[in-house]
């Protein structure tokens, strides 16, 4: 046990000791400066690390490709908003609502969706979002969601504000993570899981053994869902603000990039890819000020032709070491040379 | 089938028009109806490209949106500021020139994977330094592309010699990119040879031609008559569209054709990409466009009473039962009519067409025939992403050009394409249409307001909530019938 | 003779399965060749190589004297080799006049052709404006053949003709074959042996993907143990 996962668990102990470390380095106290700075920097990575997650789940591992997910996030966004800031509910019955409605947002939309495949529900669900997106956006309802500004202020009690208390947000988000990621992998290795995978292999034989695919599809779209509304919502805390940002295209992309660099279907890919994205994210917007967005639109293109199976994907495809994939590359070398040769 | 399918959904149609429209006016109904048509013609242009491309060649284009967007920019950018075109589309060609020419090279090898990231890379890094430092600011401040600091043409542009150093360099990025793109080692022959050298030949030629030539160029532009200019313009958007098209199908589609799921991840990427290159030049803010004067006159016998006066007067409205309705928009509907009747022409009675028609049942066989499907590809992609490129310019005297017109296109394309089936011509016509009255008639509700039996006053909306309830319509179509309208079982 | 075809020992994958172990055959001009073999035995996949629709990744194509091993199928049709699929691949949604004209390479060919093509197929005739859709099995596989015969093709590879025909049907299409080699020449994939054995001069047997055994037609017919090993009853 200890063995296999040996790689796992010295990642969460880096984690768990990183903000003591950059305090050490930097020499500056846990809620000044550097090490302030980066707890939340890693705060976002680990709240887009289970937005990524729960986007492996469709993507990865039942082979539903979404375009729809901000939806979802941005719905967990505005719904703890809305009810923090006018309702006055308190974070945790807000928390509660927000995985009522998405699950309930997700069964609809699973259901209206799940009825065609493929590129169609692609398609469908992009549209959904974007009617999400339209309605934020919408002068309409401006007393609730502040319409194009968003909605800022959010109140939450001193104990959660990210800003006062900066180190327990990290660790309140890392166990999130850590949490999520573990209920998942149990999720995936069930049962329903294996399900899953039949219908990502090969849907037809799926239906054809006897398997109601479309009550095992909905239920991967509303734990789907579900998670990365619970994401949306910590990252309302965190920012104390919903923005039309969480229901933009451009977040769906960024779960779909996460994924893509991580590699789909591996669970940790995802995770792994989030941080990559997140912080690359940082470096190239301090390094380029406005043009990094669409740096970072030509690296997602770069990767989907190029290294379509990510990071970790092409990883376990050569077992996992790099002399592997260095003699597999050599090989190819050699077969050009003899080519050359020949003409 | 099909035709029944046709007479059932022009019945309820015509049922739900009448019960919709019942409750208005006679005049406010005609307006809305024709509002309706302006919408739904323009929705058609984006949407016939979509199914078609999805029907022949199984790609679901999400950039199909950026296309219309991309073509209303260029289209109203040679119609105001010709100057910023013939600055940069010089580079841009010769990026493709060059990468016509070293794909002459790299098709001779089988390029192995990590050599493509690296060609590609070294491609981006020498495009960038082409065009590091471009004064695309400047040549974008004139006229109308931005009201109040208009710089010179002179003082925008550099001089000749700086620009033929940046082409040079940009001639050597497009070699780089073509060892990333070519296919992998496949014998290439000595025709496909002669056709990439002379297509080379041809662009760069062009390249140079409109550099050396531009301020001759923008004065003869500027210096035409303004519907002239009108119809350059539609044209300059259609063609951006489709030579656009065609080269994401050549160049980043046409790779993946083994892995079709990263298709259209890719031409989701290519939503954002297109985005943000045209925040970067033309800034977030949209833009209004003149509508030409052959549609703009305002004289004493304005409106004109009817289409015949109208020919006489060019008035900017016609009354249409007594309420003056925009020409312009007649002249939207006039050209979503003339591209169907061209779409439908072109399937049913050109070789081309036979060709579509065959390639969407088995491509396979249509290429053992000895017919280069690959080029059949490319010219279907180019097509659609015309149809939406004209549609862009014929979109922005109506709607003005936004970045985020874009992705509002595609949603209601999207919309359109379930309704009417993927891949059907006629089901397209009959969602633009549909969706376009609902629009249409969403926007008037919800801007007269809705006022039920039993409530105090009227609910109004902003146009937002019309734009997203045409949603409901995909929704109710998903549960009836998945396939939508005309669209065969899957 | 000449050979119009030689196929030199093709390796052929398709996904990860190695298809093609070592295919060679040569068709002499102006013949009907017999390609056989059991169920699975890569009978289909040798004619979808040499056209190119799966590319072999070793050993030659050679087409009137020109290697095309990795050319286009386009590329390699065009050079004069038509194709006639198991599933015939009618095209459904064009006319039979429609299906005929798309096989053009120049304008022109079918005016040209119309006599000999309708002269062995008369029925298509009368069928002409219906939609491919429409027609019969037979009427498919006739049609798909008539296609093959449209431009100047110089070899026609006809793949399971009979599958799924009356046998009535079977002997007006062998009568069609036989008429039609006096034309072009003819790579012939069949399992109905009879058939085969009559029409064909040369055979080739194809086992697991390799070439096993090769000669004249008419010393198969009488090689029982043969025919019992890779063919199965016959």
């Amino acid at each position: 046990m200890l063995k296999r996962n040996w790689l796992y668990i010295a990642l969460l102990a880096a984690l768990i000791v990183l903000p003591y470390a950059l305090a050490l380095v930097a020499g500056e106290p846990l809620d000044k400066g550097v090490p302030l700075f980066g707890q939340g920097l890693m705060v976002q990575v680990f709240i887009f690390a289970v937005f990524a997650l729960s986007y492996d789940i469709l993507m990865g591992h039942t082979g539903i490709l979404s375009f729809g997910h901000a939806l979802f996030f941005g719905t967990g966004a505005y719904t703890l908003g809305i009810l923090v800031k006018y309702g006055h509910w308190s974070i945790l019955a807000a928390v509660g609502a927000v995985i009522a409605i998405a699950a309930l947002e997700s069964l609809l939309i699973g259901v209206l969706s799940l009825r065609v495949h493929g590129v169609y529900f692609a398609m469908v669900t992009l549209a959904f979002a974007t009617v999400g997106s339209i309605l934020v956006e919408a002068t309409d309802f401006r007393d609730w969601t502040g319409a194009e500004d968003g909605l800022h202020g959010i109140p939450v009690p001193d104990l959660l504000n990210p800003a006062l208390h900066r180190t327990e947000f990290y660790f309140l988000s890392l166990a999130f993570a850590v949490i999520v990621f573990l209920l998942v992998k149990r999720f995936v290795d069930s049962p329903a899981g294996r399900v899953w995978a039949a219908i990502r292999e090969n849907e037809a034989r799926a239906i054809s053994i006897g398997y109601n695919t479309l009550i095992f599809k909905v239920q991967a779209t509303i734990i789907a869902g579900v998670l990365a509304a619970l994401a949306g919502a910590l990252y309302a805390l965190w920012n104390l603000s919903a923005t039309p940002l969480t229901m933009d295209v451009s977040t769906t992309i960024n779960a779909l990039l996460m994924t893509i660099i991580g590699g789909s279907g591996t669970l940790i890919g995802p995770m792994l890819g989030a941080g990559v994205l997140q912080l690359l994210g940082y470096f190239l917007n301090t390094w380029l000020g406005s043009v990094w967005q669409l740096v970072f639109g030509l690296i997602y293109v770069l990767l989907v032709l190029f290294l379509p199976f990510g990071i970790v994907g092409t990883w376990r495809a050569r077992g996992g070491s790099w002399r592997a994939a260095w003699s597999e590359q050599l090989g190819k070398w050699r077969g050009v040379l003899k080519l050359a040769k020949r003409r | 089938m099909v035709n029944r399918n046709l007479i059932l959904t022009l019945l309820v149609l015509v049922l739900l028009l009448a019960l919709a429209l019942g409750g208005l006016g006679a005049s406010t109904a005609a307006s809305v109806l024709l509002s309706g048509i302006t919408l739904g013609a323009l929705y058609f242009l984006v949407a016939s490209g979509v199914s078609l491309i999805f029907g022949l060649m199984d790609v679901l284009n999400f950039a199909h949106g950026s296309l219309f967007m991309l073509g209303a920019y260029a289209g109203w950018t040679i119609y105001t500021n010709p100057r910023l075109i013939l600055n940069t589309a010089p580079l841009a060609l010769i990026v493709i020139a060059g990468a016509a020419f070293g794909g002459i090279f790299a098709a001779r090898f089988a390029v192995p994977r990590w050599a493509r990231w690296l060609a590609a890379l070294i491609a981006i890094a020498i495009l960038v330094l082409a065009v590091r430092g471009l004064p695309v600011d400047k040549l974008v401040a004139m006229g109308a592309t931005m009201t109040g600091k208009v710089i010179p043409t002179s003082q925008a542009e550099e001089p000749i010699g700086a620009m033929l150093v940046r082409v040079g360099i940009a001639f050597v990025a497009g070699l780089a990119a073509s060892f990333a793109m070519s296919p992998r080692g496949r014998a290439e022959t000595p025709s496909s040879t002669r056709r990439a050298l002379a297509t080379a030949v041809v662009i760069a030629a062009a390249a140079l031609a409109i550099l050396l030539l531009r301020d001759a160029g923008e004065q003869a532009i500027l210096g035409m008559e303004n519907n002239a200019r009108f119809v350059l313009a539609l044209g300059f958007g259609a063609a951006t569209g489709a030579l656009i098209g065609a080269l994401m199908e050549w160049g980043l589609i046409r790779p993946l054709y083994a892995r079709p799921i990263y298709q259209i991840l890719l031409t989701l990427g290519l939503v954002f990409v297109f985005d943000q290159v045209i925040r970067l030049i033309y800034g977030p803010a949209g833009a209004f466009m003149d509508i030409p004067s052959l549609f703009a006159g305002s004289g004493n016998n304005c409106p004109s009473p009817d289409l015949f006066a109208w020919f006489s007067q060019h008035c900017d409205s016609i009354l249409v039962l007594g309420r003056p309705f925009p020409s312009y928009r007649l002249f939207i509907i006039a050209i979503g009519v003339v591209m169907l009747v061209a779409v439908a022409l072109i399937l049913q009675r050109s070789r081309l067409g036979m060709i579509i028609r065959a390639g969407v049942q088995d491509s396979e066989m249509v290429e053992a025939l000895g017919i280069n499907v690959r080029r059949v590809f490319t010219l279907v992609f180019a097509l659609g992403a015309g149809l939406a490129g004209l549609g862009g310019v014929v979109a922005a005297p109506f709607l003005g050009v936004y970045p985020e017109m874009a992705m509002e296109f595609l949603l209601q394309a999207f919309i359109v394409v379930v309704i009417g089936g993927l891949g059907s011509i006629p089901g397209a016509a009959v969602g633009a249409l549909l969706v376009g009255l609902a629009r249409a008639y969403g926007d008037n509700i919800v801007l007269a307001g809705i006022q039920l039996p039993g409530m105090t006053s009227a609910i109004s909306g902003s146009p937002a909530i019309a734009r997203a309830s045409t949603v409901l319509i995909m929704a109710i179509v998903l549960l009836i019938k998945p396939t939508g309208i005309f669209g065969k079982k899957e | 003779m000449n050979n119009i075809l030689e196929v030199d020992s093709i390796q052929t994958f398709i996904g990860q399965f190695h298809i093609l172990e070592g295919v060679s055959l040569e068709v002499p001009e102006s013949s009907i060749t017999a390609l056989l073999g059991r169920n699975g035995a890569g009978k289909t996949t040798t004619l979808k190589s040499i056209l190119g629709l799966t590319p072999p990744r070793e050993g030659r194509v050679v087409f009137a004297g020109k290697d095309v091993r990795g050319q286009r199928p386009y590329d390699i049709a065009a050079l004069g080799i038509g194709y006639v699929p198991e599933n015939r691949a009618i095209f459904r949604a064009l006319t039979v006049e429609e299906n005929l004209k798309i096989a053009e390479r120049k304008k022109g060919d079918l005016a040209r052709r119309a006599e000999m093509i309708f002269g062995l197929f008369p029925d298509l005739k009368r069928l002409i404006k219906l939609s491919g859709g429409q027609l019969s099995g037979g009427q498919q596989q006739m049609l798909a053949i008539a296609r093959a015969l449209v431009p100047d093709n110089r070899l026609i590879l006809i793949d399971e003709p009979s599958e799924g025909l009356a046998p009535i049907l079977i002997e007006q299409l062998m009568e069609s074959i036989r008429s039609l080699s006096a034309h072009t020449t003819i790579l012939l994939v069949e399992q109905n042996f009879r058939m085969a054995s009559q029409l064909a001069d040369r055979y080739y047997l194809i086992d697991d993907g390799r070439t096993v055994k090769q000669g004249a037609m008419k010393e198969l017919v009488n090689d029982r143990a043969t025919v019992h090993r890779y063919l199965g009853a016959a």
